[in-house]
């Protein structure tokens, strides 16, 4: 039997799939049709994986750079070369080296390079590439509920009755979830959309609330505020399963219609009727982005609490459920790649856990948390960077100036270019792993085909770097690495190689579907929320709201996609007719520019500006306009300029003017 | 007409495998999932499995195929072109009459046409075909409503039907003929005709209680795609639910768009790979120089109907593009398979 069943690793879904293997290479894809979460569907990138799989754009050998060029290496070489530099930053305390790992390697080789770095190389500073858009999520979710992850199950769309859709592309961003929403809808749930463009999840959505840009949380605190107001809420479950409702209640009461209608641009109308069909449904489920278009801690507290009022939180059919963009962004934070964070969300800086952890690995380690990569770029002397995508662009000054620079990944990329080494690993298909997707479900994919000739494997890697510098581990398979995280984490106890190797895998903490309320054994609390309504203002100087997005086929100049046929096709199909990236108006501002479709503009924000063409849509709003986040020209200069403004996530918007060329 | 044991009836799969390489119904282990697929053991098909996820339809056509590579020499000015022909021997065991009708579609297309399609024609050159009737439908079934089964009429070599501890063989060219003879298979009596027609009359006769996932009534709706005569909402409703995957090409055993493309290799030379392609992707009907005749996705999705129901593309198939499997509608993450369409289509008309 040539097809080999695993999962798909581009998005956070985690849809199953069956490879077409012969003669050690993939000749197609089918999906998995008893799949949990996929039953049977893919979207373009999933359907199309294995051109990813065959491309020729593998880094196919160790690299050292000698006289500015890289050079072949066996990974004797490049181990023993990249551990003699790190050495010398070797320091309990030192903020001049740090670690970026990837939210696309699998838990055992994120929890490897995760120990590598505080156990071998004696630093905290390690954090992942991408963003800081879902550790506040689980910030929010975790301090409420004590679980950091998704508190709903995807598996239970079909039993909600409300589903409300919050400023997230989803039939773009993770179309299989899309496609769950919608046939829970058609099947008779209710679903509303609040965004502040017209998307397609808005188009099938029973309700599309078009929002102002930046006024997600004012409205989601009036949403509550209606609840309450007409008694709605349900106050029996507040009152049994929830501590810090009268402080919630006391901090939005102040809230004014008018003013709600104004920063929304939402008639209260609806928004009340929103909020008396959230109330009145049996179960209830919120989806909103968490990657890095993810919301503000404000927004992020204010949609839990609204679903805690309402009783939607912990129950069947319920739940608050971050959606993550890369495949695992959960996985990652479950494996502890965070300055301050073990795995499972265990806290460095709790002496118990500390303990444990260094008992095991059989060192004395340092509970000072480390520091953000990004937060370090000007000060770090020496760093290692896993499987980045493109983005890394935005910090090239920094990383130019560093003194040791190493890449670890499969493919080739730009970021080569600053490297002082270059490690090759291979890809999943090439090794076993596991992977946690957006609802915490930890699923096992098997090694289907030989690496090409020398790679190794990431756990491998890590091992040998482990070993040259001193430290000998005794890992014989992936699996060993996944019984050590189960021995230290809480939620994984119960999981195992063998223990996942069922379809669908398994769901941490120790399979439980979702958060359940009558089992938590605490009661869950309200999130503190800082009574702040402002909303970003256009300015007579500065009069259209700039967003920035996602796109449909790519996401964060993504590094794989563009190693892809179709996929990159579809990328270049946009590119192509907006070939230095396109920004969105509407057709009432495009008549004021006088300028139509594909028309040069020039965006000027009070800290710089860029050249771009225009695409006319009624997707947006008049007065607001939409950039989407992945033509790298357009990227790196000038939102290189708004690195502040690009940390609030979907909540980023930029008052600029906007000019015909 | 012959007749084999149904003990032995994978005999007909092991005789096949001394001149060729044997594809058929296989049940993968670990998802249960049936796939048409190559086996080196005749004893893992399975002629009871149910509906192949994926028709055979990849083994004519392959999802991802290398067709020629090429080297160019820069001083020379000359290039050197491989053709990578697959004109290997391959039987199609226990194929249900959908996905061989899907494949005489092919045939038509790839074949029938001004203009030869010589990648396929090899990949299609050798090949033995053994068709098997359904004689139980299956849920998401409706080749009743696309003249396309339950028992396969043409295109075969062999067509195995089930009559309980026997199957009935009938020949359907003199390759089939050959080797019914060569194995020495008993002669059927003519009376088993007629049974075999009760057996197809009797597994319609059952769609109404299984099949009841999908029902498409194309005879109604053939004529208001071929004049366009369809309300422009009926489209838009259909073209919002359109995830733009690809799925719905790419599992239908009759769709045959294709994408080439031409990785290098070294600095010199080239492979150039054919891919399945889809016309629910934007790119697929966008124009060198961006302008794009089919851009908002309910055109693509109106195209991808007419090219499966319209009585202009059924001339050059001799028979609608659909062949009644049910599958669009499986792996669709929009809910607008076929026989749907077809029903917003019929709703529109009766309005």
């Amino acid at each position: 039997m040539n097809y080999k069943s695993g999962i798909c690793t581009f998005c956070g879904t985690g849809c199953g799939h069956l490879l077409d293997v012969r003669e050690n290479r993939v000749h197609g894809v089918f999906p998995m049709q008893n799949h949990p979460v996929s039953k049977g569907r893919l979207c373009v990138r999933g359907w199309n994986v294995h051109e990813l799989l065959n491309t020729n754009e593998r880094i196919t050998t160790p690299l050292i750079r000698k006289n500015g060029e890289l050079v072949e290496a066996s990974y004797d070489e490049a181990v023993s070369f990249l551990v003699e530099n790190l050495s010398k930053y070797k320091k309990d305390t030192s903020d001049e080296i740090g670690f970026l790992a990837s939210p696309r390697s699998s838990n055992e080789e994120n929890y490897l390079l995760m120990k590598l770095a505080r156990a071998v190389f004696r630093t905290n500073n390690i954090c992942l590439d991408s963003d800081p858009g879902h550790r506040t999520t689980l910030d929010v979710l975790h301090a409420g509920t004590g679980m950091a992850g998704m508190l709903g199950s995807l598996e239970e769309i079909s039993k909600s009755e409300f589903l409300m859709v919050v400023g997230i592309d989803i039939t773009k961003q993770n179309p299989i979830i899309g496609s769950e929403l919608h046939k829970a809808a058609r099947a008779g749930a209710t679903m509303v959309t609040i965004d502040t463009r017209n998307t397609q999840i808005a188009k099938l959505s029973k309700d599309f609330l078009q929002i102002r840009p930046g006024a997600y949380r004012i409205a989601m605190a009036y949403l509550a505020k209606v609840m309450i107001d007409e008694n709605l809420h349900d106050a029996d479950f507040v009152k049994r399963f929830t501590a810090g409702y009268e402080g919630f209640a006391a901090s939005i009461s102040s809230l004014r219609e008018s003013d709600v209608e104004e920063k929304t641009g939402i008639p209260a109308d609806r928004l009340k009727e929103t909020a008396r069909a959230l109330a009145r449904a049996r179960s209830a489920m919120v989806f909103f982005s968490s990657g890095i278009s993810g919301f503000d801690r404000d927004t992020i507290s204010y949609i839990y609490n609204l679903f805690l009022a309402a009783g939607k939180v912990g129950r069947e059919g319920c739940g608050v459920n971050p959606i993550t963009g890369i495949n695992n962004l959960q996985g990652s934070y479950d494996m502890g790649i965070a300055p301050d964070l073990l795995t499972g969300f265990q806290p460095l800086s709790d002496g118990a856990v500390l303990e444990k952890f260094g008992k095991e690995w059989g060192v004395k380690l340092n509970g000072a948390p480390g520091s953000s990569v990004y937060d370090l770029m000007d000060r770090l002397k020496a760093m290692v960077v896993v499987d980045h995508d493109e983005s890394i662009i935005r910090n090239v000054s920094e990383i130019s100036k560093m003194e040791f620079v190493a890449y670890i990944g499969a493919f080739r990329n730009n970021f080569m270019n600053y490297a002082h080494v270059v490690l090759p690993v291979s890809t999943y298909i090439e090794s076993d792993g596991t992977f946690t997707n957006t609802e915490r479900r930890v699923q096992l994919t098997r090694k289907k085909i030989e690496p090409a000739k020398n790679i190794i494997p990431g756990w491998q890697l890590y091992v040998k770097i482990a070993e040259k510098a001193g430290v000998k581990w005794s890992y014989g398979s992936p699996a060993d690495v996944m019984n050590e995280i189960a021995k230290l984490t809480p939620g994984y106890a119960s999981i195992s190689h063998d223990t996942l190797s069922a379809i669908g895998g398994m769901k941490w903490p120790n399979g439980a579907a979702r958060f359940d309320i009558e089992k938590s054994g605490a009661k869950a609390a309200f999130a503190p929320t800082i009574a702040n309504f402002a909303v970003p203002v256009a300015s007579q100087e500065y009069p259209i709201l700039l967003m920035i997005g996602e796109s449909q086929h790519y996401w964060h100049q993504n590094n794989l996609m563009k190693k892809t046929n179709l996929p990159l096709r579809e990328y270049n199909a946009t590119l192509l007719l907006y070939p230095q990236g396109y920004v969105a108006i509407s057709p009432q501002n495009a008549k004021e520019l006088n300028v139509r479709d594909r028309f040069p503009v020039k965006i000027t924000s009070p800290y710089g500006s860029m050249e771009a063409m225009v695409q006319v849509t009624d997707k947006v709003k008049p007065n607001t306009a939409y950039v989407a986040y992945f033509v790298d020209e357009m990227v790196t200069k000038f939102f290189m300029e708004h690195k502040d403004v690009l940390k609030r996530g979907e909540d980023s918007t930029i008052p600029v003017r906007i000019a015909k060329v | 007409m012959y007749l084999i044991k149904k003990s032995s009836v994978l005999d007909i799969a092991r005789e096949l495998q001394k001149e060729y390489r044997v594809y058929g119904p296989v049940v993968e282990k670990e998802t249960r999932q049936t796939m048409f697929t190559g086996v080196e053991d005749a004893a893992e098909l399975d002629l009871n499995a149910p509906i192949p996820a994926m028709p055979p339809k990849h083994i004519v056509f392959p999802h991802f195929e290398r067709i020629m590579s090429y080297t160019y020499d820069r001083a020379a000015k000359k290039a050197d072109i491989r053709p990578d022909f697959d004109d290997s021997r391959k039987a199609l065991f226990g194929i249900r009459s959908c996905d061989l009708t899907g494949i005489i579609c092919l045939d038509r297309f790839f074949l029938g046409q001004e203009f030869v399609d010589e990648v396929y024609r090899n990949h299609r050159k050798n090949m033995f075909i053994v068709a098997n009737t359904c004689t139980v439908p299956f849920k998401q079934c409706f080749c009743v409503c696309t003249d396309s089964g339950p028992s396969a009429r043409e295109g075969f070599d062999l067509n195995l039907t089930d009559l309980g501890d026997q199957y009935l063989v009938e020949a359907g060219s003199e390759k089939g003929k050959k080797l019914a003879e060569k194995m020495g298979l008993a002669k059927a009596d003519d009376s088993l005709a007629k049974r075999k027609e009760a057996i197809i009359d009797a597994s319609v006769s059952k769609f109404d209680a299984i099949a009841t996932d999908n029902k498409a009534w194309i005879s109604r709706v053939v004529n208001r795609v071929t004049t366009g005569l369809i309300d422009e909402k009926v489209w838009e409703y259909i073209g919002n639910q359109c995830i733009e995957c690809g799925a719905c090409s790419y599992v239908c055993p009759s769709c045959s768009c294709f994408n080439i493309v031409d990785p290098q290799t070294s600095e010199e030379a080239a492979d150039r790979m054919r891919t399945w392609d889809s016309c629910s992707y934007e790119g697929y009907s966008r124009m060198a120089g961006g302008h794009n005749p089919r851009k908002p996705v309910e055109d693509r999705r109106s195209k991808r109907f007419f090219c499966k129901l319209s009585y202009s593309q059924s001339k050059k198939y001799l028979r609608p593009g659909c062949v009644g499997c049910g599958r669009c509608q499986w792996v669709c993450p929009g809910d607008i398979g076929l026989p749907n369409v077809v029903t917003y289509i019929r709703r529109d008309i009766q309005q």
